[in-house]
Parts: structure tokens; C-alpha cells; sequence
């Protein structure tokens, strides 16, 4: 199967391309029968998802309390109040781009490094990608569970290591330290997952053909030259999914933060999903509504700069 | 860009950063609370299964089990269908409507969960589908659906067009070129998708919280909350739940990380 | 249940109209027209037949064993209903619980915290009324005030905790001399002697919000002006910029060397950890943890403290306590008569022993006979002069973290005045949505 597609892939270009002047034109006949794809997706979708969702944001402009009979109506005042009056949402969101923008990063960075190193099928690649990924298999509140442990001030590994060598100095409280307390709860949410995004990139590094590879390697190409101009390049896809994913994960880490902060969290703690669940939790079902519509207008925003951002590192240089 | 030493080192040191805190659950299960708080990071010191008893002898656990091991199951193979005709279709697709289908699929995972879970409670209620596996299958395959979507077109996004060209050239509908050509080349992403939706879905605790109240149906998660208390948490018999409920899941990596040697015989179609 | 069902699903049809709708239907399964409606029902079936699978609902865990004996036990006497646990985590169960129960397939009788959760559950119409039943004497009246909602009774409190303090007394009585502190300085002065013996005075778990807030409850309530405090704190009357409740802040700064390091950070299992091994002299969470610490291996006598943090003849108060885990009958039960069945077999004397002795913790049913030492021990504070748990006075979970994070915030480094200035921002805040 594989002679015969590699002909046939071969064939079409050189007798369908050039004479295109848009790139899309190409492909502006469309199967009909593409069109019943998406189908069984966008019925179960639209039906048990987005109807759902849609009325949630019905309440958004109500002061309903999740389980009274009746409520009024109040127009916009909970977007106003969320986007000009609110303290805990906007300390939230505060909390949620520090958290997003250490984990996007060093997430990225550290699964692209681990599958960059472990892209060979060998043995050992074999074993230390399964070691890398178990984190992952852990339940969030079980992570919350194993870091709770390791960041405790007086039992916790970290104190007694500093402890043990004599930096009694730098013991911290870790969680309980209201400026850092963030950025302990983002090392441990890389610490779960870079395993699991390792995977996207092994992925996309195997769709990679190895062609490329040797003939980089026959121009004489560097170790670095090939991972600038050939691996970086050609996994753009991958990294724009790790990175969108990593992004929506942050914003959903709502297990690790109630697992390591409580319920509800401290201030220092809190992100956008626990501040929602809270407000939710706290008999103000329309205001965590609306939040919920300014979270996922948050959301879209903080997507749609991100691409723009990894295309410019992929194809701008 | 990183040498054989250097390569080494950063793997090992890696691989310590991530046993440790494991080797904590691992030792925790053969110890008792006092043993754990007394000295977190010591050897147990004994082997004695003794926690692993209670949690395997405890009777929810094994129908816990099953049911986790049924919707998960299933939940993962159909999301995964569906998942992939959508993305092979929506990839296919050209222009601005292909676009905006898949945009209103993958705007749902921006939705946090608890904004839609009342209404969903309501409408799984009124289909009589509270307290069912299929309900929870429903709800499971709905609520990572878009996730799927996701990575599945963003990766056939990246399959040459030639591909299903030359297919459609032979006179090959779009069903015989998903089956025949975009499936298997899309096996390593279908298995990075499937270990993705497994581990999503085999600890979701929300919507079996929500939907399951029989017994009989409950899922692991579940059952492992029976093992914590208001005031008393019982570290090691939670950290034996935690090994046990992830084992298979240890079993699903392992099954599929077969795929992604798969791949790279398939990722080289496109040469 | 035909009936009900019916209208469900005529119902149904308005939910896809609109938010009215929906309302409605979720009204439909919490008994709408509210309490009215409930209540004959309730009363309609206590003259039926207790028989047939009822579903026990709450959050303790750790109290399974026990309930399970006693579920057999109940079986004996009353062979024709069989109840079933369905236990979730108390933060579950105050997330999601009124969601669950509402549907009457789960929770035929079922508890809330006091406060919030029982306020909210009431309002939801989920409480049967239970004021005209029989066993209503069993209780200790005082103690199930918190159970009444504009003078019904809705639900019976069944346990009684002592939210402050509790200490091993051994190491208090070898550095205070037995007596426990009259004053703010006598307090402070015990802390000096604990902490110059070598051990942690105070064990404080300032990561774990819920439980760090207990301290809260006996720092305010001989400072603040009034017993209602956290009431009005949330109604505006009473601002955390006071001078009561700054002076309150400037006492959580005093007390920090006395905690143990960092105790901004420790989560609440390795405070009942160090106290367990006779490394802190009091855990500041409550009674509710005796069981907790005996469990981890503590042999030492137990009794309770609270700060006094006035002068002696300022002092209103001794000490806190709350009437929680509040049990109900729900009113969407299929099968209230067997509900209210369990609860009146739970509410005698001799099952609540039971039940108190196997869980160590009082209970409000009156004449029951407390054999387990620990209870014993701190059976004397049923009668001393204790304030019902301020904290829980709070019905807005924000405004009772904003306020009770202040005394975090303070204890982590924060100026009194600051921490007091960004908690009534949010309170306002709040009170405005």
C-alpha cells in the first residue's frame, strides 16, 4: 500500500497545481459527499452540547440563583460589574495569565525537548516516554494529592532537602506564600502533563518524512541547523496544537487548583474556572453565567494571539 | 543540538523529578498513615499488601471497575469515529464553511463544564438517561468531542491533498478515501487522540457525580472517594486507589504507544 | 410519582422556549410553589406505611461503618424499609449535593451544613417540615434552633462540634499550671511557655481556608460588638475596617510566632500530624478532629482552649460550638414516611450513643450517654458558655472567604490595614452583585 499511494501522491500535483493561480482553488470542488461527515458530530454537538450551553447564557442576564422558581431579569449589570467591579475576577484572571504563561511555555518547551530526545523507537525511548507520560494517567486530584506532599513546609521534600543542606534560609511556604503560590501550582501542572504533550510531538515528529532528515544531514547540516530548518518548521502543526491545547488545559485546571488550594481556594489561588465554580457554588448561577461568556470571550482572545504568535516564530524568521 | 551526555543527563534527571514523587504514592500503599507522615520518603517497611486488600476487597470496586473499564471503553471508540469523519470532512472542506463548522465544534472546549451541567442535568433527566452507562457514554463522547476534533483535524490538516486527490482521480468516493487512505495514515494521531480521551474520561469524576447515584453504576472515581473522608483522609488507601485505578491505563499507553511505531512506516507515505 | 412525573414532562416542552422554562422545570423537580406543597405532602404520608428503599444522603465518609451497623439494626426493628448510603465528600457534597437531591432519586433523607448549604436548601423547598412530629422532644431544644427556618422546623442538627482549639493537655497544664487563660496576655503568655519548652504552641492550618477559618470563630467572638457580627459584617452594618475587627487582625499578628513556620502553608493533615506526635500543644481546627488524631496514634488527654482576646471581665464567651449536619426528609421523597422513620430511629437516645461514642463527636439528642473518653473529656462544654459558630453565619461563601483570608493574609506578612481594606472592597463588591 505504501508503493502505490507514494505514486499516486507522486502523479497529481504536477498535473493539477501550477496551472492554479490561488492556492485554494485547487480544491474549491467539493465532494458532496464531504459533507456528511461533520454530520453525526455536529447532531450530537448541537443537540446535548451547544443547547445546553446556550441556555446557560440565557441566565446570564438574570439574577437567578440556581434553584428558585422565579428570577429578574438585570440586564447587562453582571458584565459590568465583572468587567469594571469585581476584584475576585479580575485577581483571578490575574492569577490565570501568570499561571498560563509560565505553563504554555515551559510546558511547550519541555515536551518538545523530551520528544525531540525521545523521537527514536528504541528501548529505552520506548520506556522513559511511558515513564514520562504516567503523571498524566494520574488523576488531577491525585497530582494535588502527590504535590501537596511535596511542597508541605514542615513534612514536604523540598523543605528538608534545603533543610538537609543547610539553605534553611530559602524553606518556604510554597503554597501558603500569597506572590508565589501560583507559580508552585503551575510547576506541578507542567510537571503532569509535558508527559502527555511530549506525545502530540512525538507524533508529529514521526509524520516527519526521514527523507528529509538525510538529505539535511548529506548537505551537512548541523544537529541544530536540522532541528531549526527542517523538525521546527514541519512540526508547526503539533505546536500549534500543544500550545492551544496547553492553553485551554490552564484555563480548565480546576481538579489540581481545588486539590492543592481547597474549595473554595484562597485568593492567591484562584483562576478563572474555580472563580466560576465558586460563584456557581455560591447561589449565583446567572453571575457565574456571565462569567462563564467572559471567560470563553478570554479564551478566544488569548487562542487567536497565540497563533498569531507561533506563526510568526515559525514563519516569520 | 544536545549531545549524547547531554542527552542522557537531561533524561535522567527528568526521570528522577518524575519517580520520586511517584515512588511517594508507591511506597505510601504499603504504609500506614502513621508510617507515611513519620517518614514520607523512607522504604516501607513492609511489603505487606495490606491496603491493596482492602481496596480490591472492597465490593464497589470491582463494579466500579467494570463500569469504568465499559463507558470508557466505548465512549473512546465512538468519540473517536466520530471524531475522525468530522475532522477528515472538516479538513477536507475549503474556504470559510469548513472553517466555521469546525470553529463552533472547537469552541466547545472553552466551555467550562459547569456552565452547561444544569441544563444537561435537565435534558438527561427528561430522556431517562440519568443513572445509565449509556447516559454517561452520551455525555463523555459530547463533552471531549471538540477536543477530538481538534487534534484529529489538526493533523489532517497536515496530510498532503495529493493524498486524497490521486484517490478521488481513481474514481474512489471521500467514504473509500477516509477508510482507505486517511485512516491509516492517520494512526499515530488517532492513537496520541484515543490516550488523550482515555485518560480525560477514565477520571472524569463531575458528570458521574452528577448523573450516577445507583450504586451500581458507579465509576472509579467514585468509588475512590469513598476512601476519602470529611476529616480523615486516608493517605495510603487513597494513594492504593490511585495504583489501582490507573493501571489500565498504564495497559492503554502501553497498547497503544504500538501506534506510534505504526506511524512512522505510515509517515512515510508522504516522501 | 406518576403525577409528578407527568408534569415534568409537559414541562418539558416550555424548557426549549426559554429560560422561563427552564426555570420552571428545575422548580418542578425542587416542589415548586415551595414549602406550601411540600409540606401537606409530608404530612399526608407520615399516617402511611413506612416501607419500601430509602436513600441516605450526606458527606461523612468516615462515619460509613457506623451507620451501617446501624442500618442493620434498624432492619431488625423495622424489616419492611432498607436504607442505603450515598456518601460524597463534603466538598462535593456542598457543590453539587442540592442538584442531586432536588430529583428525589437520591437523599429520601439527607443532611446540610448549617448555614448556606441549609438556608439555600430550605429556600430550594427540599426540607419537609418536621415541626409536629413526635420524636421532636428527643432533641435538645437549644440545640436544634439551627435547624429552624421563620420558627419551622426543617431539620434536626444532629452533631454537635466544638469549632476552637483542642490541646494535649499534658503539655498545656506543664506550661500554664492547669488553669486555662482568663485575657489576651494570659493566652499570649501560655504561647511563651509552650514555645520555650521547644514545642510549636499552636499548629494553624493556614493552607486549608475551611479549616484555618475555625480560629476565626474564637477570635471574634468576644471582640466583636455584637453576636451577630459575620450577619451584619455581610449586611454592611459592620465594616472589616472597624476597630473590632482590625484589633482582631493585629491579634492574628501576634499569635504568628507561635504557629509553626511557614503555617500560611500546611494543609490541615500535617497539622493534626505534629500535634499527634506531641510536637504542637493545640490544633487550631476543632473537636471534629479528636477521632482524627487518636487515629494517627495520640495516647495523650485532649480538651479544648479558646483565645480569650479581651480582659477577663470583658469576656462574653468561653468557647464556640455548632449544630450542623442538619437532617431532613426531602420532599420530593417518593417514600417520606420511611424517611421520617430512619430519622426518629435516629433521633432516639440510645441509637445517637451510639452513633456520638463510634464517631466521637456529641450529639444534639438529649440523654445520651457519652462512654467514649474523649466525649467525656469535653461533655463539660455542653454547659459552659459558648457562642454558636460565627463563621457560619456567613451565606455568601466570597464575602466569608475574603474576610477570613484577611487573618491568612495578615499571619503571611500582609499590613492589618491592607488586608483589611482589599477584604471590604470584595465585600461590597459582592453585596452590590
Amino acid at each position: 500500500m505504501t508503493a502505490t499511494t507514494e505514486t499516486r501522491a507522486g502523479v497529481t500535483p504536477a498535473a493539477d497545481r501550477p496551472r492554479r493561480g490561488r492556492r485554494r482553488g485547487a480544491h474549491g470542488r467539493v465532494h458532496p459527499g464531504l459533507w456528511f461527515f461533520p454530520v453525526p458530530a455536529l447532531l450530537l454537538y448541537l443537540v446535548f452540547f451547544a443547547g445546553p450551553t446556550l441556555q446557560a447564557f440565557q441566565y446570564s442576564v438574570t439574577d437567578w440563583d440556581g434553584f428558585s422558581a422565579d428570577f429578574a431579569n438585570v440586564g447587562t449589570s453582571n458584565f459590568g460589574s465583572i468587567v469594571s467591579n469585581d476584584d475576585l475576577f479580575r485577581g483571578a484572571l490575574t492569577n490565570n495569565l501568570k499561571f498560563l504563561f509560565v505553563v504554555v511555555i515551559a510546558q511547550t518547551a519541555l515536551s518538545l525537548l523530551l520528544a525531540v530526545l525521545l523521537q527514536r523507537n528504541s528501548r529505552s525511548s520506548t520506556a522513559l516516554r511511558a515513564l514520562f507520560f504516567l503523571p498524566a494517567i494520574l488523576s488531577s486530584v491525585s497530582v494535588a494529592f502527590v504535590w501537596k506532599f511535596m511542597y508541605d513546609p514542615n513534612f514536604g521534600l523540598i523543605n528538608q532537602v534545603l533543610g538537609g543542606i543547610g539553605l534553611d534560609g530559602l524553606r518556604s511556604a510554597f503554597l501558603g506564600n500569597a506572590d508565589q503560590a501560583i507559580f508552585w501550582v503551575a510547576l506541578a501542572q507542567v510537571w503532569a502533563h509535558a508527559g502527555q504533550l511530549m506525545v502530540i510531538f512525538i507524533a508529529g515528529l514521526q509524520q516527519i518524512p526521514a527523507e528529509l532528515y538525510e538529505s539535511a544531514s548529506l548537505d551537512g547540516a548541523s544537529q541544530w541547523q536540522r532541528f531549526r530548518f527542517v523538525t521546527w518548521p514541519l512540526i508547526a502543526p503539533a505546536t500549534a496544537i500543544v500550545v492551544a491545547y496547553t492553553t485551554i488545559q490552564s484555563f480548565k485546571a480546576f481538579d489540581l487548583i481545588l486539590g492543592l488550594g481547597g474549595n473554595p481556594p484562597k485568593g492567591s489561588l484562584d483562576i478563572l474556572s474555580t472563580r466560576i465554580y465558586t460563584t456557581f457554588t455560591n447561589s449565583k448561577f446567572g453571575y457565574a453565567a456571565a462569567e462563564s461568556i467572559v471567560f470563553m470571550l478570554i479564551i478566544a482572545v488569548v487562542s487567536l494571539l497565540q497563533r498569531r504568535a507561533v506563526r510568526l516564530t515559525q514563519h516569520g524568521a | 543540538m544536545v549531545g549524547s551526555l547531554g542527552r542522557r543527563v537531561v533524561l535522567g534527571v527528568y526521570a528522577l523529578l518524575i519517580i520520586i514523587p511517584l515512588l511517594v504514592v508507591l511506597t505510601g500503599s504499603f504504609k500506614t498513615t502513621e508510617q507515611l507522615f513519620d517518614a514520607p520518603f523512607g522504604p516501607p517497611s513492609t511489603l505487606a499488601p495490606t491496603n491493596y486488600g482492602s481496596v480490591l476487597t472492597d465490593a464497589s470496586m470491582g463494579t466500579a471497575f467494570v463500569n469504568s473499564t465499559v463507558v470508557t471503553v466505548t465512549a473512546v471508540a465512538l468519540t473517536l469515529v466520530i471524531g475522525s469523519l468530522a475532522a477528515y470532512g472538516l479538513s477536507r472542506i475549503p474556504g470559510w464553511k469548513g472553517f466555521a463548522l469546525y470553529g463552533f465544534l472547537v469552541l466547545g472546549m472553552a466551555v467550562p463544564a459547569q456552565s452547561n451541567m444544569i441544563p444537561q442535568y435537565v435534558l438527561w433527566q427528561r430522556l431517562g438517561l440519568l443513572d445509565s452507562r449509556l447516559g454517561l457514554v452520551l455525555v463523555e463522547i459530547v463533552a471531549t468531542l471538540p477536543v477530538a476534533v481538534f487534534i484529529l483535524t489538526g493533523f489532517m490538516r497536515t496530510l498532503p491533498r495529493e493524498l486524497f486527490e490521486a484517490g478521488s482521480i481513481d474514481g474512489a468516493g471521500p467514504w473509500r478515501t477516509y477508510r482507505s487512505i486517511a485512516l491509516p495514515v492517520s494512526l499515530p494521531s488517532l492513537a496520541a487522540t484515543a490516550i488523550f480521551l482515555f485518560v480525560i474520561q477514565w477520571n472524569d469524576l463531575l458528570y458521574p457525580l452528577l448523573f450516577i447515584h445507583d450504586p451500581a453504576k458507579v465509576t472509579l472515581p467514585l468509588a475512590l472517594l469513598n476512601f476519602q473522608g470529611e476529616f480523615l483522609t486516608n493517605y495510603p488507601l487513597l494513594f492504593t486507589g490511585v495504583i489501582v485505578a490507573s493501571a489500565p491505563l498504564v495497559v492503554a499507553y502501553v497498547f497503544l504507544q504500538r501506534y506510534f511505531v505504526a506511524g512512522l512506516t505510515a509517515g512515510s507515505v508522504k516522501g | 410519582m406518576n403525577t409528578r412525573q407527568q408534569g415534568f414532562s409537559r414541562r418539558a416542552a416550555l424548557q426549549l422556549v426559554g429560560a422561563g422554562g427552564v426555570g420552571a422545570v428545575l422548580a418542578g423537580c425542587a416542589g415548586p410553589g415551595s414549602t406550601g406543597g411540600s409540606t401537606s405532602t409530608g404530612a399526608a404520608s407520615i399516617s402511611g406505611e413506612a416501607s419500601g428503599d430509602i436513600s441516605f444522603a450526606h458527606w461523612r465518609a468516615e462515619d460509613k461503618q457506623v451507620f451501617d451497623d446501624l442500618i442493620k439494626k434498624f432492619a431488625a426493628t423495622t424489616p419492611d424499609v432498607s436504607v442505603r448510603q450515598d456518601i460524597s465528600p463534603s466538598n462535593d457534597y456542598q457543590s453539587s449535593a442540592l442538584q442531586r437531591i432536588r430529583g428525589g432519586s437520591v437523599g429520601d433523607v439527607f443532611v446540610a451544613f448549617r448555614g448556606a448549604q441549609f438556608v439555600d436548601m430550605v429556600e430550594a423547598g427540599l426540607y419537609t417540615d418536621v415541626s409536629n412530629q413526635d420524636f421532636v422532644q428527643n432533641f435538645d431544644p437549644a440545640l436544634i434552633e439551627a435547624g429552624k427556618q421563620d420558627d419551622t422546623q426543617f431539620g434536626y442538627p444532629y452533631q454537635v462540634v466544638f469549632n476552637m482549639p483542642v490541646t494535649n493537655a499534658d503539655l498545656v497544664s506543664k506550661a500554664g499550671g492547669g488553669s486555662a487563660p482568663k485575657d489576651w496576655d494570659g493566652f499570649l503568655g501560655l504561647c511563651d511557655d509552650l514555645k520555650s519548652q521547644g514545642v510549636v504552641p499552636i499548629a494553624w492550618p493556614g493552607g486549608d481556608p475551611g479549616n484555618a477559618g475555625q480560629l476565626f470563630n474564637a477570635m471574634v467572638m468576644n471582640n466583636a460588638p455584637s453576636d451577630d457580627m459575620c450577619t451584619k459584617i455581610e449586611s454592611g452594618e459592620y465594616k472589616c475596617t472597624d476597630d473590632w475587627f482590625l484589633t482582631t487582625l493585629q491579634q492574628y499578628v501576634q499569635l504568628k510566632p507561635y504557629f509553626q513556620d511557614n503555617a500560611t502553608g500546611t494543609a490541615v493533615e500535617p497539622c493534626q500530624q505534629i500535634f499527634a506526635t506531641k510536637k504542637a500543644a493545640m490544633l487550631a481546627t476543632g473537636s471534629y478532629h479528636i477521632a482524627a488524631v487518636r487515629a494517627l496514634g495520640a495516647e495523650f488527654d485532649m480538651d479544648l482552649i479558646a483565645p480569650i482576646t479581651v480582659s477577663a471581665d470583658e469576656a462574653k464567651y468561653e468557647g464556640i460550638y455548632n449544630a450542623t449536619f442538619v437532617l431532613g426528609v426531602n420532599s420530593a421523597s417518593k417514600n417520606q414516611a420511611a424517611a421520617l422513620a430512619w430519622l426518629e430511629y435516629l433521633s432516639t437516645p440510645e441509637v445517637a450513643g451510639v452513633y456520638a461514642n463510634g464517631t466521637s463527636q456529641n450529639v444534639t439528642v438529649k440523654d445520651v450517654e457519652y462512654t467514649n473518653p474523649d466525649l467525656k473529656a469535653i461533655a463539660p462544654w455542653l454547659t459552659r458558655k459558648t457562642l454558636l459558630a460565627p463563621r457560619f453565619q456567613f451565606n455568601n461563601l466570597d464575602i466569608r472567604t475574603a474576610v477570613e483570608g484577611a487573618c491568612i493574609a495578615v499571619v503571611g506578612g500582609k499590613s492589618p490595614d491592607a488586608a483589611a481594606a482589599e477584604a471590604q472592597r470584595v465585600v461590597d463588591q459582592q453585596r452590590g452583585q
